[in-house]
């Protein structure tokens, strides 16, 4: 059992705020993402978590232990760090061990654990290695035997992947999974890389500037983005946040109108929409010349300024249209999403 | 770190300084407003045959007596500080009005110790340090366009002078320096005067300390900035070279402002380090000719009579020396971190 | 580092190559020529009449019957005793370098971790002890060491200069541990550890090369010491840089500046093997500071 509770968590060194009042409650063999820019107090809070920094304000519970007042090796919890931290002066052997043997676990079992942690990670060839003689990719996988050896309670990891370069990062992204769905840890796992968000987590937790955005499944946070810093955030190219105003209904801004927004409000508004739901007309709610043309590979992506704003449209990979020349595109009112251009928050449609 | 944890790991040495260096600070500034006591004298009359004498003598058992009970001696606020060997208000005023020029103020001023010694200690801080920056630079300068082999045994041979012990070093020079010594007696052979000696005039000790200063302060100097060197951004250099700036404008643009700050960092250390000069004036013998403030108050100390509140005062106007040095540091500091 | 931007004309070329010869010269000369005269007699040493004479020991020859002698190095040694003084020495030295790591190492460690305003305070409050003149201090320490008996000791002097050596060893250390990631201490404090076993199995087996340097540093200090080491030793305790000073006061006497000459060069010589061996570390901890800014 080991359900995690934030009420109310801040923290602040003088007047500079990094996590403002974080409430959370994180279910047992979750596996929970925090999400974010660098600064944006992702790592703070998981540190806050781990006990590697004070709170100023709040109350963390593991399980129903308050831990504020814990040191980090009381609260048995395991962390996989950004730069791993391994121990440089050991082998690869003595640095999985080491957590076994500063907890005091009897000595007769340490080498059954070792191996059954480094066969899981497939690390068994290189125990007697220092980590200086690894590559990136087994130094991560040390970290990660070590963090598992002895199956804590709870799994921190702060940026595990991001010193991987691209193609280990999709094999590793997809051992952790693998290694959660086994171990039923609940796994706390801090990233900016919104596609690790999305591959891994049972629940995403977006946070900007020290507060919460949106806490909701991929999906949910996907389709459902609570304000304009999460839709900008998601999803790869982001959405597109084109302003303008809303009169009876009807959205218009620079190259671009839209009908079909009964019931909303007159006045200033932020219209977006994703460039995989619009699609290439002959004419549409967005007339404007090409800005560029990029080839995806499996697509291509038109953009055009339009409401104040680059906008991406996805096209077929075989369309091509020379910059300058003009395109429209359809966007039709069921597919955007309506924001408040004063507080970003989410507009519901249809409401009045 | 947790502040307790943080306290016990920074006990020792915190205790060690606070005890050491922070006490001590007490005690000078203490020892400075008391002077010892004076001899308990008695007035004793010897009425013999031929009439009564008076006649004064010491009282041991009363005099060591009183030493016991205060050890400090008596309280005397601010005599020390304003007598003739420390800040001597009375005999400025005297020379003032007696001066018929300012230069005649001035050389006077200078015969009074502790101005002396301030004086000697100011010119040499601010001799030396730009002294041994420049220098120094142009040895790196030099070991930089060097090939690589030799610049091992050049950097071992250019570390002696500072490495060397203070005295030791100082030492060395001064009995290469003296009449019979080889650099003395060559001095005497450029000069055409067989009894130069510069041991015995004041212009030639001072020069000469500050030689020594120089020779001993440079290869840090060097260090530095041979190190600084190495690190220049080869980047900015190639891309200053591209825009079409010339050796001298490179130097001026790229080298220059990336070894400003290690600069300021050696200026500071130096001047710490070069306004407590010391040792040098011990192995040359010099006090006659120049005498510092750390001299000043070890010639105090030293010696049969120890003059421990004199010494005191000293030293209470060389921390505040001091201080004034390094308030340029502290109020940057200061700044800096409201800022952050 | 032959790149384009590194060329230099060949008359600059000439001009530094020739400044640096002289440097050298100026810089090594003296030892070489003391070292060279400590085996001569002082009539050699002080030639007035041929300078000659100090290098081929004329004199030197006549007076003992060839061109070296050790009688310098015998009357300082022996006859004035000069061992005990070197003994004394190694006492203060060993203990001041060993004490002053253990202090350092644990609050430089310590200030390396703390993200609070006081460990930035501290700092700066070392850095104005740092320029204290040390005898400036020992004014303070000779009243009361006098009244309680504390002075002319070995151990007196050995905590005296810990002290004195804190500010340096601390900042120096500080910057090291700096260098050190915190993920280190920070994994073993997840793993199990309290900071100071995290201190202890973690961060002591990686931080030697730092301590090393820092090591030098005081060892130096410890050996150069002339101040703290002249005031508060007994003249039984004296370690050899103040003995060396005596030596000069007796100077008078023939033969005297010869035992002191030997007693320079034996000084000396210790640190002309520290310089060899620890050559990069001492370059190293010189720009530790200074490059990082």
């Amino acid at each position: 059992m080991a359900e995690i509770h934030l009420r109310n968590v801040s923290k602040r060194w003088g007047s500079f705020v990094g996590v403002k009042s974080f409430d959370l409650e994180i279910a047992d063999a979750e596996f929970l993402v925090l999400l974010g820019p660098s600064g944006c107090g992702k790592t703070t809070t998981m540190r806050m978590i781990a006990g590697l920094e004070d709170l100023t304000e709040g109350e963390i519970r593991i399980g129903d232990k308050v831990v504020n007042d814990l040191t980090p090796k009381d609260r048995d919890v395991a962390m996989v760090f950004q730069s791993y931290g391994l121990y440089p002066t050991m082998t690869v052997y003595e640095n999985i061990r080491f957590p076994l043997k500063v907890r005091k676990v009897p000595q007769v079992q340490h080498d059954e654990m070792v191996m059954r942690a480094a066969e899981m990670v497939e690390l068994t060839d290189f125990l007697h290695r220092k980590p200086a003689a690894l590559s990136g990719g087994q130094r991560q996988r040390v970290a990660l035997a070590r963090a598992i050896v002895r199956k804590p309670t709870v799994f921190l990891m702060d940026e595990p992947l991001s010193n991987l370069d691209a193609k280990l990062r999709v094999s590793t992204r997809a051992q952790i999974k693998n290694l959660h769905h086994e171990l039923r840890t609940t796994t706390i796992y801090v990233t900016h890389d919104q596609i690790e968000a999305m591959t891994l987590a049972d629940r995403v937790v977006v946070m900007n500037k020290g507060e919460v955005q949106q806490v909701g499944t991929p999906i949910d946070i996907y389709d459902n983005p609570a304000n304009t810093f999460v839709a900008g955030f998601i999803g790869s190219p982001a959405m597109n946040l084109m302003e303008g105003t809303m009169t009876g209904g009807v959205f218009e801004g620079r190259n671009v109108r839209i009908p079909g927004f009964d019931g909303v409000r007159d006045g200033a508004v932020i219209v977006g929409f994703r460039a995989e739901d619009a699609a290439l007309a002959e004419t549409g709610e967005i007339a404007a010349p090409v800005y560029s043309m990029e080839l995806l590979g499996d697509s291509s992506m038109a953009t055009v300024q339009a409401g104040g704003t680059l906008v991406a449209i996805k096209a077929a990979k075989d369309f091509s249209a020379e910059i300058g020349a003009p395109v429209a595109a359809s966007v039709p009112a069921a597919i955007c999403h309506l924001f408040d251009p004063a507080t970003g928050l989410r507009i519901a449609k249809g409401a009045a | 770190m947790k502040h307790k944890t943080f306290l016990w790991f920074v006990l020792p040495s915190g205790v060690a300084m606070f005890l050491f260096i922070a006490l001590p600070i007490v005690s000078v500034l203490i020892q400075s407003v008391y002077a010892p006591h004076e001899q308990v004298v008695i007035e004793v009359e010897n009425c013999g045959p031929f009439g009564c004498t008076k006649a004064t003598s010491i009282d041991q058992a009363a005099t060591a007596a009183l030493r016991e009970a205060e050890p400090l001696g008596r309280f005397v606020g601010d005599d020390i500080y304003t007598n003739r060997n420390h800040l001597a208000f009375a005999e400025i005023a005297t020379l003032w009005a007696g001066a018929e020029s300012l230069g005649m103020f001035w050389s006077q001023l200078l015969n009074l110790p502790f101005y002396g010694a301030l004086a000697f200690t100011l010119t040499y801080t601010f001799v030396v340090t730009p002294g041994a920056i420049i220098l120094g630079f142009l040895i790196a300068l030099s070991v930089n366009a060097i090939p690589r082999v030799f610049r091992g045994p050049t950097i071992f041979f250019s570390l002696l002078p500072m490495i060397v012990t203070p005295l030791i070093g100082a030492l060395i020079l001064f009995w290469m320096i003296d009449a019979r010594g080889i650099l003395g007696t060559a001095l005497q052979a450029i000069a055409g005067d067989p009894t130069l000696s510069v041991k015995a005039s004041t212009p030639l000790t001072w020069i000469m300390l500050m030689v020594y200063g120089i020779w001993s302060s440079a290869p840090f100097a060097f260090v530095v900035y041979y190190a600084g060197l190495q690190t220049v951004p080869q980047d900015t250099l190639e891309s200053a070279m591209i825009d079409g700036a010339s050796r001298w404008e490179r130097i001026r643009y790229v080298v220059l402002p990336h070894l400003l700050p290690l600069t300021t960092f050696m200026a500071l250390i130096k001047i710490m380090d070069n306004f407590r000069v010391f040792e040098p004036i011990v192995s040359f013998n010099a006090a006659a000719h120049a005498q510092s403030l750390s001299y000043f108050i070890y010639s105090d100390l030293g010696g049969e009579t120890r003059l421990l509140s004199s010494a005191a005062a000293t030293s209470v106007l060389t921390i505040l020396g001091v201080a004034i040095l390094l308030s340029p540091v502290l109020v940057r500091t200061w700044k800096s971190f409201g800022k952050a | 580092m032959s790149i384009a931007a590194n060329r230099r004309s060949p008359l600059l070329q000439t001009f530094l190559g020739a400044f640096l010869i002289l440097w050298l010269m100026v810089a090594a000369f003296p030892f070489l020529w003391t070292l060279w005269g400590s085996f001569k007699v002082e009539g050699d040493f002080f030639s007035k009449a041929d300078w000659s004479n100090a290098i081929f020991g004329t004199l030197t020859e006549v007076e003992t019957g060839a061109p070296f002698t050790l009688d310098g190095y015998y009357g300082a040694w022996v006859q004035e005793e000069f061992w005990r003084a070197a003994l004394n020495t190694l006492i203060v030295v060993v203990s001041v370098v060993v004490i002053s790591l253990t202090f350092g190492t644990l609050g430089g460690y310590a200030l390396s971790r703390s993200p609070y305003r006081y460990a930035f305070w501290l700092l700066i409050i070392a850095l104005m002890f740092r320029a204290m003149p040390p005898i400036t201090l020992v004014s303070g320490y000779l009243l009361p060491f006098f009244q309680w008996n504390l002075w002319g000791h070995l151990p007196t002097t050995i905590i005296v200069l810990v002290a004195i050596n804190q500010p340096f060893t601390l900042w120096m250390l500080t910057a090291f541990f700096r260098n050190i990631p915190k993920d280190l201490d920070e994994s073993a404090m997840v793993d199990g550890c309290s900071q100071f076993q995290a201190f202890r199995h973690v961060i002591i087996p990686v931080m030697w090369p730092g301590v090393i340097t820092t090591g030098l540093f005081s060892f130096l200090l410890a050996y150069n010491d002339f101040a703290v080491t002249a005031m508060l030793l007994s003249k039984e305790n004296q370690t050899m840089v103040p003995k060396i000073a005596s030596f000069l006061g007796t100077t008078q006497t023939k033969g005297n500046v010869m035992f002191a000459v030997a007693s320079v060069v034996s000084v000396t010589a210790p640190l002309f093997v520290l310089v060899l061996f620890f050559q990069r570390q001492i370059v190293s901890g010189l720009t530790a500071g200074a490059v990082k800014g």
